[in-house]
């Protein structure tokens, strides 16, 4: 009881929260940076403004499941996929519109750039393809795979998208006239994927317990294995010094620097209870990264001392959602049981 | 590097039962679509999701009808034979984030498809494993197109091979001979899967709902006539033989000859189930395989009087039934 009340002290007292009742697919703080938005597996979206203690609304977005959420290019709305073949954009306020429709198709994965005035960027991947769309909404172009894409994400500065689907990652230049894409390959089947920071790494999680990394300036592959589970949650720390990631009782971090991690031990963080963890979110301005647990556990670890701050106990589902917002004063993470939180951590 | 992984099932909810899944194979044009449409008009109170190759041909407005390629993945474990349906994995992950809305899963495959990617994945994927259960392959089979199939496929038999129930549809296409020369025909490459004889593929769903054949406590459950001498030779390929030891066995034996037969013959060994009586032990081990991937546990007592034999059957195609027998007694204790 007494650990347990200790674990909570920051959910009590700098959080709040709501039992959702639904799956938490995912979180996401708007650019604005004054809302947060809950995807849940009942097709609604949970908004809430803490700052202002607002109540939270839920919002029906999709028929069946949200499967992705983004915050949209611009600031006061969210951009979500959903199982119905849905790419929807929510504002704040809780109006959504469709951006497109994919028929029986699921929109699995989401990502978003926002760029100077007017040039950012969204795309979804459905199936094979990825569709990549102007900050109104617009659809511009189509990437098309050989295989089902699993995850799809922008570099730091919105010039290209990476794919990863079976045998590696497919680079586009969103701008290309003529597309055709740096093919980075390695036999095996790839299931997430991170850009780092400089844009001179892309790292995937794969279905045997690895991640794989290419290093695009002299094609070196780095290969990071030992994973109990799979590592599907990857997370560059705010210069990329480190990439941590899921996949182990602990959270394990890599050396991206000094020559990279290869022939490295990774850092362990955090770990010891034999509790998978199953997200990572590294901190934007500090190096610190949040850990959601398999037991609910949730934390905030210090890289350069190893500290680990408890944010909140185990006891309330599986984490499945954890995310920062832009500056790094609001945490919001979300279980597959429905538990959903923000916590401040804003000097007071 | 690192520790032990969390112990399994640790990250769902108490209470969250897994989901059963059944796969449903079978030639087009056998019937397969006509039972999937059954299944989902038939009053029985229990919702499935449904994962299917191309929708236009599923008469039935079900709001989870997933539609789905079919990707078979290789996988990077030093196991050749060693693939999982890539798009199964997603799916499953997806469903779950919905799982209050549905009581099963119902996968069909096409046509052509080997059976043994979807059954390898919910072996290999730990989340799939955790998630849900196997619970049965149904295979349909057109009993007057049969023969010819057979004649020009691999996938027909191993789609017999793999079957835990086959139903055996358009019965009323052939005659009572022929129907009864074809049923031979499937026991000669599979003698342990249950066979409804249907025609427009009416039978009740209880009879291939909920069959809980990869339990392991149900693995031998219903094996026919175990006793008696196998089915005469046929000139398929793919075949069925079952053996019996009275002595119980010694688990480090079994393991050590069950590991390389695998290993060296798991592409030939389509399905391998056995339940075994470990010396000094009062509980049954049963033990199951799909190609090299294998799974076993103990499960309940032998029942008092009841005679402990260890039984192992083995499906799959170029079985040398001396040498298995050979090396199956080579497991006995003592």
């Amino acid at each position: 009881m007494g650990e347990s009340a200790t674990a909570d002290a920051l959910l009590s007292t700098r959080g709040e929260s709501r039992a959702l009742e639904a799956f938490v697919v995912a979180a996401a703080f708007e650019r604005g940076g004054r809302f947060c938005a809950f995807a849940l597996g009942d097709g609604t979206l949970s908004i809430v403004e803490p700052a202002a203690k607002s109540e939270w609304r839920s919002v029906a977005v999709h028929e069946g499941a949200v499967l992705a959420l983004v915050p949209d290019v611009t600031p006061g709305a969210f951009l979500s996929g959903g199982d119905d073949g849905a790419f929807r954009r929510t504002t704040a306020g809780g109006a959504a519109a469709d951006i497109a429709r994919f028929g029986a198709r699921w929109v699995e994965h989401a990502a978003s750039y926002a760029g100077a005035k007017d040039t950012g960027l969204s795309a979804v991947s459905v199936s094979r393809n990825v569709h990549l769309f102007d900050a109104a909404g617009a659809r511009l172009k189509t990437f098309e795979h050989k295989s089902t894409v699993s995850g799809i994400a922008f570099d730091a500065k919105g010039k290209r998208i990476a794919a990863s689907h079976y045998n590696g990652v497919s680079l586009w230049f969103v701008a290309a006239k003529d597309a055709s894409p740096r093919e980075l390959e390695w036999k095996g089947s790839h299931i997430a994927v991170a850009v780092h920071p400089d844009g001179d790494a892309v790292v995937t999680a794969m279905q045997e317990n690895a991640l794989h990394g290419w290093r695009l300036s002299d094609g070196q592959h780095m290969r990071m294995s030992g994973y109990p589970a799979k590592a599907e949650s990857l997370s560059f720390s705010r210069r990329g010094k480190w990439l941590a990631s899921s996949g182990a009782d602990a959270i394990i971090l890599w050396p991206f620097f000094g020559g990279g991690p290869m022939g490295k031990a990774p850092l362990e963080l955090a770990g010891g209870d034999g509790v998978l963890c199953t997200r990572v979110a590294c901190h934007p301005t500090h190096d610190a990264v949040a850990g959601g647990f398999a037991d609910g556990l949730v934390v905030l670890a210090d890289i350069d001392s190893g500290r680990v701050l408890p944010v909140a106990a185990p006891g309330r589902g599986t984490v499945s959602a954890l995310v920062w917002n832009a500056d790094g004063t609001r945490l919001a993470f979300g279980t597959e049981s429905g538990f959903a939180a923000i916590v401040d951590f804003a000097k007071k | 590097m690192m520790a032990e992984p969390a112990a399994p099932g640790s990250a769902s909810a108490p209470g969250s039962l897994p989901v059963p899944v059944t796969v449903l194979t079978g030639y087009l044009g056998a019937g397969k679509t006509t039972l999937l449409n059954r299944i989902l008009t038939e009053r029985h109170g229990r919702r499935y999701a449904v994962v299917i190759n191309e929708f236009g041909e599923l008469g039935v407005d079900n709001d989870l009808v997933v539609e789905s390629d079919e990707e078979v993945f290789e996988m990077n474990n030093g196991c050749i034979c060693c693939t999982v349906r890539g798009d199964l994995i997603r799916i499953v992950g997806g469903l779950m984030k919905r799982r209050d809305k549905f009581d099963g899963i119902i996968i069909e495959t096409t046509g052509l498809a080997n059976p043994a990617p979807v059954a390898q994945t919910f072996f290999v994927d730990e989340g799939v494993r955790q998630k849900t259960r196997l619970d049965a392959i149904v295979t349909v089979v057109d009993a007057k197109h049969l023969p010819g199939r057979l004649e020009d496929s691999h996938e027909a038999a191993d789609q017999i091979a793999f079957a835990d129930v086959i139903v055996l549809n358009k019965t009323d296409l052939v005659s009572a001979e022929e129907l009864e020369a074809v049923e031979e025909r499937i026991r000669g490459i599979n003698r342990f899967a249950r066979i409804h004889r249907t025609e427009r593929a009416a039978l009740p769903i209880t009879d291939v709902l909920d069959q809980s054949a990869f339990d392991l406590d149900r693995v031998l459950a219903e094996v026919p006539d175990f006793l008696t001498e196998d089915a005469h030779e046929h000139n398929d390929d793919v075949t069925s033989v079952s053996f019996e030891l009275e002595k119980p066995i010694d688990p480090e034996r079994f393991n050590a000859w069950i590991s390389v037969l695998l290993a060296e013959k798991g592409q030939d060994l389509l399905r391998t189930k056995g339940i075994l009586s470990h010396a000094g032990e009062d509980r049954r081990f049963a033990f199951q395989a799909v190609h090299m991937i294998a799974d076993g546990g103990f499960i309940g007592p032998w029942r008092e009087g009841e005679p402990r034999t260890s039984r192992l059957v083995f499906i799959g195609r170029n079985l040398n039934r001396p040498q298995l027998r050979r090396g199956f007694e080579s497991c006995q204790a003592g």
